[in-house]
């Protein structure tokens, strides 16, 4: 496929001419990036064709997060006025700049997922509900079109099989304070989304698509044709729809994947990751977006319901988390990833605390609450759907499946608590001022930390020690040498071995 | 029918010297709840001609049905007992009513946390020995642990029909196999012996052993047949006693008593001339219908029938005749009341092992003397499903003061530190009800001495608490039980429609505070686990989590899943070396398997994290040949920081090395939970820290590196050691009849056991067999069993040790590959295990 219509240079074109921006970052993810320089290019031709002469393009890649979201802090250090986002994204609302997405195309032959859809209704009986990777988007118009006329000639009526398609939300997304100015063509995509929530039907939303069900529907009732990759928007899918029956077509290999018994896996794991996470102590808040909107509203209740939790919590800003950045916290007995939908899923077998999403904390910070098996991933319908009421505790102890038994809760900080506790305070500094210093036990019980500095005076090492025994200066030592791969001592005693 | 109210047994509770706690222990099959069955019966709470088959104190369907006890279930029973009876009683008494609070346990070793859990609240034991069998494994274990909780015991040996009606032996070989039962249980005793509670040991010539037919409800105690022949005789009744035990003989021709046996045939032991011999003619009269010679007998020996039972015929005049005669309840009350402590004697010398607290505390003082006046103790040991659903009844002993309907108390769970607000609960008590067999009956008060029965609690209370007032704010608490199985058989439980999930979860903890053994847990992958200590066990817990817990909901089971743990069998092969995610920082180790018994006593808590370095190295360089200086570089223990592997510090010089021992420790602690072939847990394993190099800026040699390093070089060394896995194996013993023998070979070999121990034991027909059999195997090992000995054999499993697999899981296609890859599989896991060179780095 030619790059020209693949970027479709001419529509960018058209869109930054006609909101007359004149700073405008291209985003690329790192797949992409070697084509950004001939998009540039393109660009820049097509632009002066429209008469535009000012405008500065700037190609932004290697985003902090997941580069499926814009990258607004990026943009922003070249005081971009918008963002073109290329490639896969998760079209989460931004926060302050505009932004035109385009998703790609990817090859798909027709014919043959036509086929595929048609099997599949006819076999399994259902109602199809299609959903697809944004990149396929282009071809959806097509595979519509050609089924019908497939039915037609096959059966004749087109009432058997009438498949329902998801709509993608739109290309486009404003900051939600600017949207009201702006220019009103790409709001109408909205406007038609949102005059479809407001009718009868049960509207849904996941990852930019959207779609209702037609009144006395359900979710349950429908397969879920996906087509498109197993990636992380196809996980979303699969993870919030556990209940449906999925199929997924994936248009590379042309074949038909039903068995997706190790995405349903996925599900168990994340329920053992909410059991885990109710018996942490110290939560950190990984804050793994700065761009979806809604995220400081996020990282906020949730702090605030850790803390009613009667648990200890700590931000953390750490670009894109890998175990390594992780470990540096182990006080950390689990940490709440707030991101976007799509980078939000990490598979936490390699970290040494595990990484839950603000969904599951909640399931896991609210007592009383169950897991009944749905699961919400975005933000918005997450505020939405939940009141975030702290109903009563009751005070039986809790039950942990992990220890296997029932623990005693930690008390909710309530006022009365807090005010004992500080008469208390000096009763207890002085009780442990004449304790005496078990050295043994100091590096053993580490989930008892109830906080960072709590955690801190159970390690062995507390930095150094500048109140050593020893005063006198020490004697001149001659360091090592070398380079970190291996230093020449090291050398010397690897050849003599 | 009922021959007492609950006003009546309210009454007596007062009277704490004519108070008997006590619980019926014994070995499975050895007749507990028939004999509890004549006991109840005497009481007046069942008929007399049903007692033996009703097995009152199986209340449960599944109980009945399997014809086993799985539930300790607790019974208060009153009887008056008559002032001749008491005479020669020398205790404190008031007055002649007494109050019994008996408690019918399990003999099924997997349900021996149940008998934990009576023993605490009890003062006394009844040990119930099968004549035939003798003293079985479970008879053993039971003991121990009763002389552990400062129970004392008292025998009887049971099924003393089987004698006379299948065996038919001959008075003297009868004796001979009475006295090897009683020396048999006496040589355990006196191994547990604990000189607070003195001589334990059991004598028939001095009461403390009965002899009874629990099935046919008569029982009798050289007591009974001394008192009838010491007229006679016209000696002392004790004198007469002695006569009727050991080496005593009696020639009635000559009439005349010898220790020796005369030689003459007319000379007989005692015991066989006066308690056997007649015994046995009235048996065999009865059962051959010789009416005519019957009624001369019986009036004789004083016995009144009615005119309807007269007309009886075999058996069932029999059985009739010998509960007239010898009713099983006046013996074994007699022994019980005349040689059980009452709980004001028991608590003075129990109260040591009862409270954690010191001992000249108000508390303390309290409970050892039995004060009703004195501050709250009570001791819940167990909770019991109420009918109502998702309810408890807090069950336990009120050791000091009382417990009052309405009192509010302190409830200290078993996490609870003196001083501190952990696992406290200050709630009031709805109601007290104490227990008459099936009914409960709620009375107002309940004083110190006596078990009890708790309303409205249940949600405070974790398997089990100590109870105080609310203004006590200084008692400790009461020493927290010691189970002598632990859960190893495991299943996965999910429920069939995936909304019930919060209904099981619910009713998983339900289930977990209804039994204490039980162990409800969850796996990586998000499977329910369920484990207990065998495979009955669990197959009980399984039906109460469904039924009574669940309310029905379906639930599917998962095959039972053993545990297995990952071991080292020799030295790592080189020194192995992982670098930190920088590249700027390098571990060095070595893994070697820990010395022989040195995981063991790690186990036992005899080496730990918490001991004095000294001692510890005492005992490393002592008992394991380690070097002294070495002992005291132990960093630590895994995992959950006190497991069986362990990290020592071979370094020499070197620099930061006190700065990432934190890092090092957290990521020994991870990679020992979960090992490298199947992320089982490790055991037995030492890691030496050989060497390390680090950066000479902190910020880079900080936990983010060093910890997941220290995980891979602890994998790299793991694995380049031959790793092997281990299997836990039970300790097997089968009693059965020589013909069975064929049939639990061949079972056992089926199942890779192999038997190491094959007793006949004396003047019985019988095998004791003992082997090891890998808990893998054994699913189904009792039912094949059963099958292939046509229902004679019947094994008791304890978990014994874990056994090293031969064969080497690296090895593709072999037996322990095929393990891992299945767990794996299981787990939710790549099936192929990482390779060594994702953990290992080169220079």
């Amino acid at each position: 496929m030619n790059s020209e219509s693949h970027y479709e240079n001419d529509r960018v074109a058209e869109f930054i001419h006609r909101h007359g921006f004149t700073r405008v970052a291209l985003q690329f993810p790192d797949e992409l990036l070697k084509d950004s320089m001939r998009v540039v290019k393109s660009l820049r031709e097509k632009l002066n064709s429209l008469y535009v002469e000012d405008v500065k393009l700037y190609v932004m890649a290697d985003t902090t997060y997941g580069s499926c979201c814009v990258d607004e802090v990026g943009a922003s250090h070249v005081n971009a006025n918008c963002v073109i986002h290329y490639g896969h994204t998760c079209l989460s609302q931004t926060s302050t700049l505009p932004a035109l997405f385009i998703f790609g195309k990817a090859s798909i032959s027709v014919s043959k997922c036509v086929t595929n859809l048609r099997n599949c209704g006819e076999r399994i009986g259902k109602p199809i509900l299609v959903l697809y990777g944004l990149e396929y988007a282009h071809a959806i118009q097509e595979i519509k079109e050609a089924l019908i006329s497939d039915v037609l000639s096959l059966c004749g009526s087109t009432s058997g099989l009438e498949p329902l398609y998801a709509d993608i939300r739109c290309s486009v997304i404003y900051p939600p304070e600017t949207s009201n100015s702006a220019n009103r063509l790409e709001l109408v995509d909205r406007e038609v989304a949102n005059s479809l929530a407001k009718g009868t039907n049960t509207a849904y939303g996941i990852g930019g698509l959207t779609w209702s069900l037609p009144e006395g529907r359900k979710m349950d009732d429908y397969l879920v044709f996906w087509i498109g990759l197993d990636n992380p928007a196809f996980a979303n899918v699969v993870l919030q729809f556990n209940s449906c029956e999925i199929v997924r077509y994936d248009a590379t290999e042309d074949c038909l994947v039903t068995n997706l018994s190790q995405q349903k896996k996925i599900l168990n794991r994340r329920y053992y990751l909410v059991e885990k996470a109710k018996d942490a102590n110290i939560i950190g808040i990984l804050v793994g977006t700065l761009g979806v909107a809604g995220y400081l509203n996020m990282i906020h209740r949730i702090k605030e319901m850790i803390t009613r939790a009667g648990k200890k919590a700590y931000t953390f800003v750490m670009g894109r988390p890998n175990p390594a950045k992780l470990a540096n916290f182990p006080e950390c007995d689990v940490f709440v990833f707030v991101s976007c939908a799509q980078t939000a899923l990490l598979d936490s077998k390699e970290f040494l605390a595990p990484v839950i999403t603000p969904f599951e904390a909640m399931v896991a910070l609210s007592r009383g609450s169950q897991w009944t098996g749905e699961y919400v991933i975005e933000f918005s319908d997450l505020i939405a759907s939940c009141s975030f009421e702290v109903k009563k505790q009751s005070e039986e102890a809790r039950f942990s499946f992990l220890k296997g038994g029932y623990v005693e809760n930690l008390d909710p900080e309530d006022d009365d608590a807090v005010e004992k506790d500080e008469i208390l305070a000096l009763v207890n500094v002085t009780e442990k001022a004449l304790r005496v210093r078990d050295n043994n036990s100091l590096s053993i019980k580490k989930a008892n930390a109830k906080s960072g500095a709590e955690y801190f005076a159970t390690r062995s090492y507390h930095g150094l020690e500048i109140n050593g025994d020893n005063r006198s200066p020490e004697t001149f030592l001659i360091g090592r040498s070398g380079r970190a791969s291996g230093y020449d001592d090291e050398k010397t005693k690897q050849g003599t071995l | 029918m009922v021959k007492f109210t609950a006003d009546e047994l309210r009454r007596i509770m007062d009277y704490k010297h004519n108070i008997r706690n006590m619980s019926v222990i014994a070995h499975v099959d050895h007749g507990k709840s028939t004999l509890t069955d004549s006991l109840v019966a005497a009481a007046g709470i069942i008929a007399q001609e049903v007692a033996g088959d009703v097995r009152m104190t199986d209340t449960r369907a599944d109980e009945a049905e399997r014809g086993i006890t799985i539930k300790s279930t607790g019974i208060s029973l009153y009887y008056e007992m008559s002032d001749a009876s008491l005479k020669s009683f020398k205790g404190e008494r008031m007055g002649n009513e007494y109050l019994i609070n008996l408690i019918d346990s399990p003999g099924h070793v997997d349900f021996s946390s149940e008998v934990t859990a009576a023993l605490r609240i009890t003062d006394g034991a009844l040990v119930v020995v099968d004549c035939v069998e003798g003293v079985c494994v479970q008879t053993e274990t039971v003991l121990r642990q009763a002389l552990g909780e400062r129970i004392r015991p008292v025998l009887t040996v049971n099924k003393m029909d089987r004698c006379f009606l299948e065996l038919q032996v001959d008075g003297e070989e009868a004796y001979q196999t009475f006295q090897r039962v009683i020396e048999n249980a006496n040589v355990i005793m006196a191994t547990y012996e604990d000189p607070l509670l003195g001589d334990v040991q059991v004598y028939p010539e001095k009461g403390t052993v009965a002899f009874s037919a629990g099935l046919h409800g008569w029982a009798f105690t050289l007591t009974n047949f001394a008192k009838m022949y010491a007229s006679k005789f016209g000696v002392d009744e004790s004198k007469m006693m002695e006569r009727l035990w050991g080496e005593n003989f009696f020639d009635p021709a000559t009439k005349k008593w010898t220790t020796k046996n005369s030689g003459s045939p007319t000379c007989k032991r005692g015991f066989v001339q006066f308690c056997y011999e007649p015994i046995k003619q009235i048996i065999n009269t009865c059962m051959n219908d010789q009416k005519d010679k019957l009624w001369p007998m019986l009036q004789k020996l004083g016995v009144v029938m009615k005119s309807d039972e007269k007309d009886l015929m075999g058996k069932a005049l029999m059985k009739r005749v010998m509960q007239t005669w010898l009713p099983a309840s006046t013996a074994l009350l007699e022994m019980m009341i005349f040689h059980l402590p009452s709980p004001s004697t028991a608590q003075k010398y129990r109260v040591e092992n009862l409270y954690e607290g010191p001992m000249d505390d108000a508390y303390a003082n309290a409970i050892r003397n039995c004060d009703p006046d004195g501050p709250l103790m009570l001791y819940v040991s167990k909770m019991i499903p109420a009918s109502d659903k998702g309810r408890f009844f807090a069950f336990g002993r009120v050791f000091s003061g009382r417990v009052s309907t309405g009192l509010k108390v302190r409830i200290m769970g078993p996490n609870y530190v003196p001083g501190e607000k952990k696992d406290l609960y200050v709630k009031s008590v709805q109601r007290t009800v104490i227990w008459m067999g099936k009914r409960q009956e709620t009375v107002e008060d309940v004083p110190c001495g006596n078990t009890v029965a708790l309303v409205g609690l249940d949600q405070y209370i974790t398997k089990n608490a100590t109870l105080t007032n609310e203004k006590e704010v200084d008692a400790h608490p009461i020493r927290a039980m010691k189970f002598s199985v632990s859960p190893v058989v495991r299943v996965a439980v999910q429920c069939k429609v995936a909304s019930d999930l919060p209904k099981l979860v619910e009713g998983l903890k339900r289930l977990a505070k209804s039994d204490p053994m039980v162990v409800c847990s969850i796996e990586e992958s998000g499977e329910h686990i369920i484990a207990g200590a065998g495979e009955l066990h669990l197959e009980i817990c399984l039906k109460d989590l469904q039924d009574d817990f669940m309310g029905g909901a379906e639930i599917i089971k998962s095959d039972p899943v053993v545990s297995f743990r990952e071991t080292v069998l020799e030295r790592s092969i080189r020194t192995v070396m992982s670098k930190s995610p920088n590249k700027h920082n390098r571990l060095y180790m070595e893994a070697r398997p820990l010395e022989e018994g040195l995981a063991e006593a790690i186990d036992d808590g005899r080496i730990g994290p918490r001991d004095d370095p000294k001692v510890r190295s005492k005992i490393l360089s002592e008992e394991f040949g380690w070097d002294k200086e070495l002992a005291k570089k132990i960093w630590c223990f895994g995992p959950e920081t006190t497991g069986p592997n362990m990290v020592v510090d071979m370094c020499k010089g070197v620099q930061y090395l006190n700065e990432i021992k934190d890092s090092v420790v957290a990521g020994f602690q991870w990679a020992s939970k979960e090992g490298p072939l199947a992320e089982e847990n490790m055991r037995g394993i030492c890691f030496e820290v050989c060497d390390v190099v680090l950066h000479a800026d902190a910020i880079h040699r900080g936990g983010g590196q060093v910890i997941p390093t220290a995980r891979r070089v602890i994998y790299a060394s793991h694995l380049t050691a031959k790793p092997r896995l281990l299997e836990p194996v039970y300790l097997v013993e089968i009693q059965a009849p020589e013909q069975a023998l064929g049939g639990i070979y061949s079972v056992l070999n089926q199942k890779r056991g192999h038997v190491f121990e094959e007793l006949q034991r004396p003047g019985t027909p019988l095998y004791n067999i003992k082997a090891y059999l890998p808990v893998v195997e054994s699913f189904g090992f009792s039912s094949t069993l059963r099958a292939a000995t046509s229902g004679q054999a019947f094994p008791q499993c304890v978990f014994d040790h874990w056994d090293m697999m031969s064969s080497d899981p690296l090895e593709a296609g072999s037996q322990a590959a095929l393990l891992v890859t299945d767990i794996r599989k299981r787990k939710g896991l790549k099936e192929q295990m990482t390779p060594l060179s994702e953990f290992e780095d080169r220079l």
